[in-house]
């Protein structure tokens, strides 16, 4: 990660951010758009999955078949995803073809085609994605997960419901993409090698003429049940557990951050060690950060055959609610070489780079360069992070699991 | 980027590209060893073995090995395959001593026997998990009925019923003939100093015993059997279609992979455009799986089960068109555009060099640079695009297929 960011913002409010890499030919670019699935209106969930499919049939004057044909021959690799707030499409490829792919890519997101006949099909691939889900447990563990743990909409699914799917109209999706198009809650990012002038009086003619309609602002409601339980004749009980931490904007993140991965920042963690290494009971088990704008988590998973099932859950919180009574010198040195190593590796590819700054600026306002968050891990100690712990005791834990059989919730 | 390499005299090879301009390096041991070199009786071994190699050594505990390498702040992991296992770790430059250290003095671990009944079960919640997975699960049975009788088809993981009666002497004993210095290479990628890679191969492997080795090459074109399993749990229909393709020695492997991404990419090939573009099948992909001496075209496919029917009929046309008719040069031009930026962006990262590294000196004992391979795929043409599908007429496949009961 150098320390130069490159930032413009367009006269619309449309954000530009860069991250200059010396040592590679590559370029990756996203544009986070503010139609993630919490943004969506009620009753429209999984729109975000139909659209992020609709828009590459056909966009500007290029039909389906012209649009992917011109991508591919461009060598580009596409990314796309829909989180809480945003949908982001980006991708990856060779310097030298970022001028012509950005031309591309404002067709799609500006003049997208939006054919009835497409619509019907994008729509199908939506909802046969959605029924798959029932074939990936582990997949639909975590997202069932989230649904019960960030108040409503924030922990809404990408993926929707049937149901919903199948009432989505091609008038409604027209409508939400148009709603989603408002420049001021847009943020571009690119990393790599480019030339930053030419890329923003690029985007500036690109997408100066944007309408701003005005996003409706998201009203947080009520969270989801403690413990939820889907039956599932698999071979496996997929266990997945959250409870609450501070957001990346908090003063306390850092403190945060080295607490999970003291439970779970590799091998020689606690969660890996008491329920893998001690008892043998998991092959797949491992927490992680998880952070919204306004509200934070830490999501764990573990998979395991039925008869370990509650075993598994009742390590798991009982690692939980440990870490308070103490953490080890080595401990936090781990934690900070781990932190510190992860920041210099993804430094080197260019789409975590262009991911990284445009998260960055959308939870906080700003891009936080490499000094700034390397001096704030080698800050932490054990009493910074045990301080952290004692004044923010785990108390609420999200429970989903999907098997053959249930848990029992002990207090 | 400079290439050096050294052979032990026990005849460990140590290779290693240097970039100065990197800022982490990565580190592996390549093992030529993987399910094809088991037995049946002792099927899952490799994997299993792999394993093994955390639990420590006569002088570390498994405990102590964890806490050793997150010292490092590494990222580390192992991988089994049909044929390799490689232990690589990527990690920032001021660390890389003590991995290599780490790795040379696992390479020789202390296989405890109660470390490996502990680790038994950590083996069959893998195998259980995978279960789970039935695009993974439709893969390694679709392997199974395609190799029938030929090595390659042995699951990696094994079965419950092989890993329950495996025992540690047998272990042991497949430890000590394949995890051989000749059978196996150590090879860094990145930022590092080639002299100091060498002395710490030197001082951490230069007393390991060399013993004889060999595996079975042969070639084979497959079952072209078709079957079809019911499962009552599953949604979809999980099709899986292996035919036989150029192995890894083959000169025709980047014409073989275009050939693949022409078919069957994620998104602008054959199959998208006439089965994912149209909504017939939520995900279609072709990929080549070349190998040791033999190899594989291998598709995954999910659709609805009503669809099942509809989608094979699909796949038999895309094929016949492509008997019939071959590819066009706007698409093979395509596929290399595709297949070079991928290139380009995998080796920017240490890690994705060390693989590629590790991969052409277990197979061709050769060094390739990027730009060879880059030579290489620019350099295909439609005639051999032609000519291989002639010869490997993917469209004689193996067909194994998993989905709910009342199915086609």
């Amino acid at each position: 990660m150098s320390e130069k960011l490159d930032k413009h913002i367009l006269a619309n409010g449309m954000v530009i951010l860069g991250e200059p890499m010396e040592a590679v030919r590559s370029v990756a670019f996203g544009f986070m758009l503010p139609s993630g699935a919490a943004r969506l209106p009620d009753g429209c969930g999984g729109a975000g999955n139909v659209i992020s499919d609709l828009i590459f049939r056909g966009a500007g004057k290029r039909d389906s078949r012209e649009l992917i044909n011109d991508l591919d021959g461009l060598g580009l690799h596409r990314s796309s995803g829909i989180g809480s707030s945003h949908m982001t499409i980006g991708a990856a490829l060779e310097s030298e073809n970022l001028r012509p792919a950005l031309e591309l890519y404002a067709d799609i997101i500006l003049r997208p085609k939006l054919d009835s006949e497409q619509f019907k099909l994008s729509k199908e691939l939506a909802v046969q994605a959605l029924l798959g889900l029932d074939d990936d447990p582990r997949g639909k563990v975590g997202l069932k997960l989230r649904e019960q743990f960030y108040p409503q909409p924030w922990g809404r699914s990408p993926m929707g419901s049937e149901d919903e799917l199948r009432k989505l109209t091609a008038e409604k999706a027209e409508e939400i993409i148009k709603q989603s198009l408002d420049p001021g809650q847009m943020i571009f990012s690119v990393a790599g090698k480019y030339d930053f002038d030419k890329v923003c009086s690029q985007l500036e003619k690109l997408f100066a003429e944007t309408p701003q309609d005005g996003l409706q602002e998201v009203t947080p409601g009520q969270k989801g049940k403690r413990y939820v339980h889907e039956q599932h004749d698999g071979a496996q009980v997929h266990i997945g557990v959250m409870t609450a931490t501070v957001p990346v904007s908090n003063k306390d993140y850092y403190d945060a951050r080295a607490a999970v991965s003291v439970l779970s920042g590799g091998m020689s963690a606690r969660l890996f060690t008491e329920v893998r290494e001690k008892r043998g009971l998991c092959y797949a088990i491992g927490a992680q950060y998880n952070s919204l704008k306004e509200m934070a988590g830490i999501v764990c998973y573990a998979g395991t055959t039925p008869e370990k099932a509650q075993e598994t859950l009742d390590v798991i919180l009982r690692e939980f609610n440990r870490l308070a009574e103490g953490v080890s010198e080595e401990e936090i040195e781990r934690a900070r070489v781990k932190l510190k190593s992860a920041l210099v590796m993804e430094s080197e590819s260019s789409s975590s780079r262009a991911g990284g700054i445009a998260g960055d600026y959308y939870l906080l306002g700003r891009v936080r360069r490499l000094s700034e968050i390397k001096e704030k891990i080698e800050e932490r100690t054990v009493d910074s992070v045990l301080s952290f712990l004692r004044n923010n005791r785990f108390r609420d834990f999200t429970v989903v699991t999907i098997g053959p059989i249930d848990v029992k919730m002990r207090d | 980027m400079d290439f050096k390499k050294h052979t032990l005299d026990n005849g460990l090879a140590i290779i290693g590209e240097v970039n100065k301009e990197a800022q982490s390096s990565a580190v592996g041991f390549f093992v030529k060893t993987g399910s094809r070199d088991e037995t049946r009786e002792i099927n899952g071994v490799s994997h299993f073995l792999e394993h093994m190699l955390f639990k420590g050594t006569e002088r570390l505990s498994a405990f102590a090995v964890n806490e050793a390498f997150d010292r490092t702040g590494a990222k580390f992991n192992a991988f089994t395959g049909e044929e390799n296992t490689v232990y690589w770790a990527a990690v920032l430059p001021e660390y890389l001593s003590e991995v290599i250290k780490l790795w040379t003095e696992m390479l020789r671990p202390a296989l405890r026997k109660e470390d490996f009944e502990i680790e038994k079960n950590v083996i069959k919640e893998e195998i259980a998990m995978y279960l789970d997975l039935p695009h993974f699960d439709v893969m390694e049975k679709c392997k199974e009925l395609h190799f029938r009788g030929h090595p390659c088809g042995m699951s990696v993981l094994g079965t419950n019923e092989s890993i329950t009666n495996l025992t540690i002497e047998q272990m042991r004993d497949y430890f000590s003939k394949r995890y051989s210095p000749n059978n196996m290479v150590l090879v860094c990628a990145g930022n590092f100093e080639w002299e100091q890679l060498c002395s710490l191969g030197q001082a951490g492997c230069s007393h390991w015993q060399s013993r004889e080795n060999s595996r079975n090459i042969e070639f084979i074109s497959g079952s072209k059997e078709k079957k079809r399993e019911q499962k009552a749990n599953l949604t979809r229909e999980h099709i899986c279609l292996f035919s036989p393709s150029v192995s890894q020695q083959d000169e025709r492997l980047f014409g073989a992979m275009l050939l693949a991404v022409i078919i069957g990419d994620d998104v602008g090939s054959r199959f998208y455009w006439e089965l994912v573009d149209k909504a017939l099948a939520e995900t279609a992909t072709m990929q080549l799986g070349a190998m040791d001496g033999v190899g594989i075209f291998c598709s995954y496919i999910r659709c609805s089960p009503e669809n099942a029917g509809r989608v094979n009929e699909v796949i038999r046309q895309i094929l016949e068109e492509i008997a019939v008719n071959g590819v066009a040069e706007a698409e093979l031009q395509k596929s290399k555009n595709k297949v070079l930026s991928l290139l380009t962006i995998r080796n920017e990262l240490p890690m994705g060099r060390l693989i590629d590294l590790g991969r052409n000196w277990l197979y061709l004992e050769k060094y390739r640079t990027i730009e060879d391979d880059i030579d290489s795929i620019k350099a295909v043409t439609l005639k051999d695009i032609r000519e291989l599908i002639k010869e490997f007429k993917p469209w004689e496949f193996t067909r194994l297929s998993i989905g709910p009961s009342q199915g086609i």
